[in-house]
């Protein structure tokens, strides 16, 4: 029996649907057992796991589909290195290659579970692959150590919204502040989407700087794009006050318990209240 | 004329939060008055029309005088007039004269449309579970608390639990903090999950999307994939993407009311350990059983009877008056019993919070995330309850905050 021979074996060990379609009889042990044996073999039976996947529809692939991911989890479980790092080197190489997309989305959504800092810059490579930007960008954010860069490589001016979407999300999940000038060139963007996230990402920062082009947007939109705006506001000033920026907080909610007049918004206006209270806002009003 | 810039005098903005707090007990488009009188109707709406939307809907409008103005599913392509039927939920928040949300889509959209109404301000009943993942329901707990808003999951057998004379004893024993870090109380949820019966069908063939599907906008957070049948319309308990299979769908029902008898509705369990093989990548399937313990000693145990060796570790064990000092048992006798709980619509007339409020419902989701986590993991794991992290696994921290897909985020 041959490398390859072998592996498949191996993977053939993997449980098999029941009469009810389902996986209803796993035999833990055993497959435990194929797992490691795989691992045992190195990088190249990680990657000729991977080479066992074919786009979904287009054949049997459901046990491998099965090892990797379990290969995924054990890498994890072992807290073992070497062999993580392995595991990372070896789906890492499968990627940007002209596999099927839903195929490479297959494999980073392993990486989002078990990758390290070693597989990211495979994975920054995709953000500008407008089928794979998506699944790259949430395993970037699960694994985040080495992320930040892979986000901030995208000029996101000259992505498309597609590709510019997710990354600007990264950026506002992470709180990285060296991008919010980058992301305010976006709050006008024609896409509502992209927009949308472009003040809440500035808002999650914290980025002092936007308070007045938020309470802008907020003011001016209309329905839920307003509620989402209100509400980049109102996380803004939490975040501003929470940073010990009082002041500029409370301009915040000042405003927009001036503005927020319609019974609708209410909530609004008492929230803003609330986080005026909170700030010590009361005590800079004048008696 | 120069616009003078208005400014907010002490008084006026004491004078303003007075009357908003007066005002928070009326429906949001109502003007005026203390109470909500019988007779007021509310506005109402349901997002997510299949399975259980008929019975949420019900179970929000009980006790009060609600008129369906909307309906919203992802069905709707063929017939939504986007004035009273929709296939985007936004559009149904953006009708003022909506107060009410009854949420009754797959778990994968539960917080952020719940987190939306919120921000929107509507009241929200939304089914359970209350969520995916452990970190939408803190974001579900902060936006409630910021728009003041009533939130209940909808599931009630908490209500019935805290009228029973033995389980408010539990609970003023838990609740009291006398047993301090020694209980030795043991709960076990033996079968009921469903695990089978909910177990996912891998490898299916993608299929075309029906044609008055929005499949982008069903996908919402979770990855956008191939459409496959089993995905949709019930069985999307059965995909990871979307819920955590029978022991997240029942076991809202089964430890919501356990969690109350044991005046856990702060915390959540630090030690989980699971028997289960190794998980598939989508589907959910089987599992033995989930040990979770809290760190004054409760244990509870989730045991499916579906795979495996029955769990043996520990018998179950009541907490009761015998596990107090003499000094203990009197010192209790003497506490109050515990407030009753509010009804949704009480909760909605009062400005209060119902039985199963956002906390709550956050925590006893929680439970069940944690031993999913565990099934998924295939290893122990400790907890912390207040920062709601795992403690020393970056990795299975991956699974309590899952990346959304963009435009999605909490």
């Amino acid at each position: 029996m041959n490398a390859n021979e072998k592996l498949i074996a191996l993977v053939n060990q993997m449980p098999q649907a029941d009469a009810r379609r389902i996986l209803g009889t796993v035999d833990k042990e055993a497959v435990e057992k194929a797992l490691g044996e795989i691992l045992q073999g190195g990088k190249e039976n990680v990657a000729g796991v991977v080479d066992l996947l074919v786009e979904t529809g287009k054949g049997d692939d459901g046990k491998a589909r099965y090892a990797l991911h379990a290969l995924a989890v054990e890498v994890c479980k072992r807290k073992d290195a070497a062999h993580r790092q392995m595991f990372n080197t070896a789906l890492a190489g499968t990627l940007g290659s002209d596999r099927p997309k839903e195929v490479q989305a297959f494999v980073i959504r392993q990486l989002q579970i078990a990758g390290t800092k070693e597989a990211t810059p495979a994975l920054g490579k995709l953000l500008l692959d407008d089928e794979l930007c998506e699944p790259a960008s949430q395993a970037l954010l699960a694994i985040k150590e080495g992320a930040v860069e892979q986000f901030r490589n995208v000029v996101l001016t000259r992505a498309t919204a597609k590709q510019a979407l997710p990354v600007v999300q990264a950026l506002g999940v992470l709180r990285e502040t060296k991008s919010a000038g980058e992301i305010r060139k976006l709050i006008d963007a024609k896409d509502r989407d992209l927009r949308l996230t472009a003040l809440w990402a500035l808002a999650n920062i914290g980025d002092a700087e936007s308070a007045d082009l938020l309470l802008k947007a907020a003011e001016q939109a209309t329905g839920s794009e307003r509620a989402k705006a209100t509400h980049a506001c109102l996380l803004l000033a939490e975040n501003l006050a929470a940073a010990d920026k009082k002041k500029e907080a409370g301009r915040i909610y000042t405003q927009l318990m001036e503005t927020r007049t319609d019974p609708a918004e209410r909530h609004i206006k008492e929230a803003a209240m609330k986080g005026l209270l909170a700030t010590g806002g009361s005590r800079r009003l004048s008696n | 004329m120069k616009e003078r810039k208005r400014r907010v005098s002490r008084r006026q903005f004491l004078r303003g939060a007075a009357a908003a707090a007066t005002f928070t007990i009326v429906p949001p488009h109502v003007l005026g008055g203390q109470h909500v009188p019988p007779s007021d109707t509310f506005g109402a709406a349901l997002i997510g029309c299949g399975g259980r939307g008929k019975g949420t809907y019900a179970d929000m409008c009980r006790g009060l005088n609600a008129k369906l103005l909307a309906e919203c599913d992802v069905r709707f392509l063929d017939k939504a007039d986007n004035q009273t039927v929709f296939t985007d939920f936004r559009r149904v928040l953006d009708r003022k004269d909506i107060d009410l949300i009854a949420i009754a889509t797959p778990p994968h959209w539960h917080a952020l449309i719940s987190i939306a109404a919120a921000e929107a301000g509507k009241d929200v009943m939304c089914e359970k579970p209350a969520t995916r993942f452990i970190a939408e329901g803190r974001a579900v707990v902060d936006a409630f608390k910021r728009y003041n808003r009533v939130y209940q999951v909808c599931t009630f057998g908490r209500f019935g639990a805290s009228r029973d004379k033995n389980n408010i004893l539990t609970h003023k024993i838990m609740a009291s903090g006398l047993l301090k870090d020694k209980c030795q109380g043991v709960y076990i949820k033996k079968g009921g999950f469903k695990v089978k019966e909910w177990s996912g069908k891998p490898d299916l063939k993608p299929e075309p999307v029906p044609k008055n599907l929005d499949w982008d906008m069903y996908c919402g957070p979770s990855p956008l994939k191939p459409f496959v049948r089993e995905r949709f319309g019930g069985t999307h308990r059965n995909y990871w993407d979307y819920e955590g299979g029978g022991l997240s769908d029942m076991g809202q029902h089964f430890f919501d009311p356990v969690q109350w008898i044991f005046a856990k509705d702060h915390t959540s369990p630090v030690e989980i350990e699971a028997h289960a093989p190794p998980a598939h990548p989508e589907v959910t399937g089987m599992w033995g059983w989930v040990e979770l313990k809290y760190a004054d000693g409760l244990t509870l145990v989730m045991d499916s009877t579906e795979w495996g060796q029955p769990y043996d570790r520990k018998p179950a064990k009541s907490v009761s008056l015998n596990d107090l000092s003499e000094e203990d048992r009197k010192k209790l006798l003497a506490m109050p019993d515990p407030e009753p709980m509010l009804s949704f619509a009480e909760a909605v007339k009062t400005r209060k919070l119902p039985g199963g409020h956002a906390e709550a419902a956050q925590r006893s989701a929680t439970i069940l995330h944690l031993a999913n986590i565990a099934i998924r993991t295939g290893r122990k794991i400790r907890f912390d309850p207040v920062k709601e992290q795992i403690i020393g696994d970056e990795e299975a921290n991956r699974l309590v905050n899952v990346p959304m897909r963009a435009p999605w985020h909490l």
